[in-house]
């Protein structure tokens, strides 16, 4: 159906105006260690990171955020608003979630699409992303698909720019993982409320060690 | 075991429910529970009860009104089945520090793989509370839970720290199979504030064939056998300098790390009014002296004591 995937389109564009090309999530920081150099290890990393790390923490909360929404369940958004933030492991994922959230909330607050009274004082992007998901009338489905392409097509941006990856070596990362989002996101739906969180010691590292990273462009 | 403090109560062991052989019903549980009540100058153990193998030492004083305690489980480890549970409340304007002598172990399990628990609630009302225990050796085959949750009510302070080794040394037995799932939660006032859930599944990866292993890839372990997380929060005045403190400290320590020849990662952060510092290594001795330095670097500042190292740590 055209509006569910120009809905889907219009949320994971990167000309979305929130300003998630500013963040890299420690990937900046992976580089400067040299622990991502080239096409293979950038989607090592990656692949394991969406596994791993999406699909164990931020996409079951955003399939909570989704249902949340939909029944219009304040106490369980405030609840998973919380949660989001706590387990943003550094300053610098919990100072993205926040300013992701801050901007889309804004966005759809200055387009009328929203009441802010409803919303928690502080959304993360998680909630945020939700919200604006049922604005759109997009299907709990093509959230999870939409989230994880704009983080997909964010990520290797900044490879391209930092390692520096060539637009060829981009396009193919881009196309052997866009099957794997299917896989991730359908095993998300399943993950129970126990065994959400992930963890990745060496992503935080990389996190933890950009906010002293003596050159950077990313704030993540 | 004798009543040591006046208004001490204790029950005795509990005859356990199964603990013949093994088998899927196989099912342990040792728990302890510890009460601490600040009484005129000095905090007292006031409540300690227990079930299973679990025991405390006597209570002692190095520092003014501090209550110091040592927790004892002389088993020593965990076999399938087994579950150990620490249950900790500090009352209004008390302050506790709490640690283990010896590393917690995590055996191999048996082949009904039934799961292996490690618990501690903390719960602290308007109080300080210092929990430092030594690392837990997690061994190979082992299916591994270790769940530590921090509940902090009014102006609690609080510092805590939890270190996991894989396998019993890098060469000796190393871990390459088995599950191990290290949760960290701090809430204040309800609110969480921290919500850490390390998974390691070495079974899962293996159908996975394109996948690295979260022990070998870098945004996981990294070939790494040694994971420590320490989080202390309550601060009340300015963090940046310890912040700034505790990096030039781990700067100090990387430099003789890569003197040692072997990589190991060091970092702070600090994020929610939480300050974390971790590990990631080879050397449970490396993670826990880099600990003990933090510890005695945030420790003035966050509780206004200096860092009276506990003796059993110099030993």
């Amino acid at each position: 159906m055209s509006t569910q995937l120009l809905s889907a389109l219009y949320l994971a564009s990167p000309a979305l105006p929130i300003g998630g090309f500013a963040y890299s999530q420690g990937l900046e920081s992976a580089i400067e260690l040299g622990w991502v150099k080239d096409e293979p290890t950038l989607q090592g990393w990656l692949q394991g990171v969406l596994h791993e790390g999406l699909g164990q923490l931020d996409l079951p909360i955003l399939w909570r955020c989704l249902a949340a929404v939909e029944n219009n369940d304040r106490a369980a958004q405030h609840y998973w608003n919380d949660l989001t933030f706590a387990n943003r492991e550094t300053h610098e994922l919990v100072f993205e979630e926040e300013q992701l959230g801050a901007a889309l909330r804004k966005l759809l607050l200055s387009l009328n699409k929203i009441d802010a009274a409803s919303l928690p004082e502080q959304p993360s992007y998680l909630l945020m992303f939700a919200v604006a998901s049922g604005v759109m009338h997009l299907s709990a489905e093509n959230a999870l698909a939409a989230f994880c392409w704009s983080w997909l097509e964010n990520q290797v941006t900044v490879a391209c720019k930092t390692i520096p990856l060539g637009q060829t070596a981009a396009q193919r990362v881009l196309l052997h993982l866009m099957p794997e989002i299917e896989l991730v996101t359908a095993k998300a739906k399943m993950t129970k409320d126990d065994d959400i969180g992930a963890t990745l010691p060496g992503l935080i590292m990389a996190s933890a060690l950009h906010e002293t990273q003596y050159s950077r462009l990313f704030r993540s | 075991m004798t009543a040591f403090e006046k208004g001490v109560t204790i029950c005795p062991a509990d005859k356990p429910a199964n603990v013949e052989g093994f088998g899927p019903s196989r099912h342990w549980s040792a728990g302890l529970q510890l009460g601490f009540t600040k009484k005129a100058e000095k905090t007292v153990l006031s409540e300690m009860s227990f079930q299973g193998p679990l025991r405390v030492q006597r209570p002692f004083y190095p520092e003014a009104g501090v209550c110091h305690l040592y927790v004892l489980h002389p088993p020593g480890g965990l076999v399938s089945g087994d579950e150990v549970r620490i249950s900790m409340r500090a009352g209004a304007a008390s302050a506790a520090l709490v640690t283990t002598p010896s590393a917690g172990k995590i055996y191999h399990s048996d082949s009904y793989d039934v799961s292996q628990v490690q618990a501690t609630d903390i719960v602290v009302e308007n109080a300080d509370f210092e929990w430092l225990p030594q690392e837990t050796i997690v061994f190979n085959g082992a299916n591994g839970t270790l769940d530590t949750r921090v509940y902090l009510q009014g102006e609690s302070r609080f510092i805590g720290w939890d270190i996991f080794c894989l396998g019993r040394t890098a060469g000796d037995q190393p871990f390459n199979k088995g599950r191990l799932t290290q949760k960290l939660s701090l809430f204040q006032n309800g609110k969480p504030l921290l919500s850490e859930r390390q998974h390691i599944e070495l079974s899962l990866i293996k159908d996975q064939a394109n996948h690295e292993n979260c022990l070998t890839a870098a945004w996981g372990f990294s070939g790494a056998t040694v994971s420590g997380t320490l989080f202390a929060t309550g601060f009340t005045g300015q963090v940046q300098p310890v912040i700034d403190a505790l990096r030039t400290e781990l700067n100090e320590q990387r430099k003789a790390s890569v003197a040692a020849a072997h990589r190991c990662l060091f970092s702070v952060t600090y994020k929610l009014g939480v300050l974390l510092v971790r590990y990631l290594g080879h050397d449970s001795e490396e993670a826990k002296q880099l600990f003990v330095r933090a510890w005695q670097i945030i420790r003035p500042t966050l509780l206004q004591r200096p860092a009276t190292t506990p003796r059993i740590w110099l030993t």
